[in-house]
């Protein structure tokens, strides 16, 4: 079974491209707009995620609320979150440090930045 | 008397004077004022004309991105099937279809590859869209001011009611969002994330 990673992202262009990429990869794919509509599509499924990949910049819930929210429960606490933002000020990749993300990736990016990130946070949950 | 009198002819001249500068000062003002609500009526319709394209923008990119991916699927069909031909041809012995299925395999890769490419730089939109929104965000900051302005100049009635002119949209975006400009490398920041994670595990 694949593993399945789930992307928030209010742009649905990055939202495509992030689950092209991935489900090119042999990875399956959830989406979700924004923090509020992750949260609730990550408590409807049957099993969890593997890997989450997030914005920061959305409306409702944006993604520093979404991790710590995620971080908090005892169920998703240990999930790796990657961040998906574009160049943002140093105080951004702190503060995404601060509420528990696992990496920061820039965009733009490409296909292969992305897959490495991802592959490397899979691996070190496989390991661990 | 007559120095009574001139004193009074000064006083009567010099309020003529007064009286033409401040006509002058309020046709300024008129003229100021003119100048102030025609940005004002230019703004709102910047702002829409940067929406516009922001959506535009989008729905195109997105076509491009589905187009390239049908294209990727139907490459990776190809190459497949071409790979079955290969093997085929192999065990007829036929070199020369052997030959010309390797090289038409290694154009099919090519293109997926280079729809890889395209994706990669259909990011774009996301990128222009940000900045879009922040250029809207600006000229809506001007609208509001320029309506201060006109507000304390007491000629409100020029304008559109406040919030009847189009409704504002809610704009959330990243002020250093740039597509070519990376003030930092990954490679930083991953070792920057690396560093505490590892302070976490230990």
């Amino acid at each position: 079974m694949s593993e399945k990673i789930m992307i928030v992202d209010d742009s649905p262009t990055v939202l495509k491209f992030v689950a092209f990429s991935l489900k090119k990869s042999g990875f399956t794919v959830v989406s979700a707009c924004d923090g509020m509509d992750a949260i609730e599509k990550i408590s409807n499924l049957e099993e969890s995620v593997d890997l989450i990949i997030t914005d920061l910049n959305m409306p409702n819930m944006d993604g520093y609320m979404f991790i710590s929210t995620l971080r908090e429960n005892e169920q998703y606490k240990d999930i790796p979150v990657i961040i998906l933002s574009s160049e943002g000020a140093d105080k951004d990749k702190e503060r995404g440090l601060e509420v528990g993300a696992s990496s920061y990736l820039v965009k733009p990016f490409n296909a292969e930045v992305l897959l490495g990130e991802v592959s490397k946070y899979l691996d070190i949950r496989v390991n661990s | 008397m007559t120095t009574s009198n001139n004193i009074k002819d000064k006083f009567q001249l010099e309020i003529v004077s007064l009286t033409e500068t401040f006509n002058e000062i309020v046709k300024k003002f008129k003229s100021l004022h003119s100048s102030i609500t025609e940005s004002y009526n230019k703004v709102p319709k910047a702002t829409k004309q940067l929406d516009k394209i922001n959506e535009q923008t989008e729905v195109a990119t997105n076509q491009m991105l589905d187009k390239v991916e049908a294209i990727t699927e139907r490459e990776q069909d190809i190459s497949g099937g071409l790979g079955e031909i290969e093997k085929l041809a192999k065990e007829g012995k036929d070199d020369e279809i052997c030959e010309l299925v390797v090289k038409l395999k290694s154009k099919s890769e090519i293109n997926v590859a280079d729809a890889y490419i395209i994706m990669d730089a259909l990011q774009f939109q996301d990128i222009t869209a940000q900045q879009m929104d922040h250029a809207a965000s600006m000229l809506e900051d001007i609208e509001s001011k320029l309506n201060d302005i006109v507000e304390a100049l007491n000629a409100s009635s020029a304008f559109p009611e406040k919030g009847g002119a189009y409704e504002k949209k809610i704009r959330i975006f990243d002020p250093h969002a740039d597509l070519f400009e990376k003030k930092t490398e990954q490679r930083e920041i991953d070792t920057m994330f690396d560093k505490v994670t590892k302070q976490k595990i230990e």
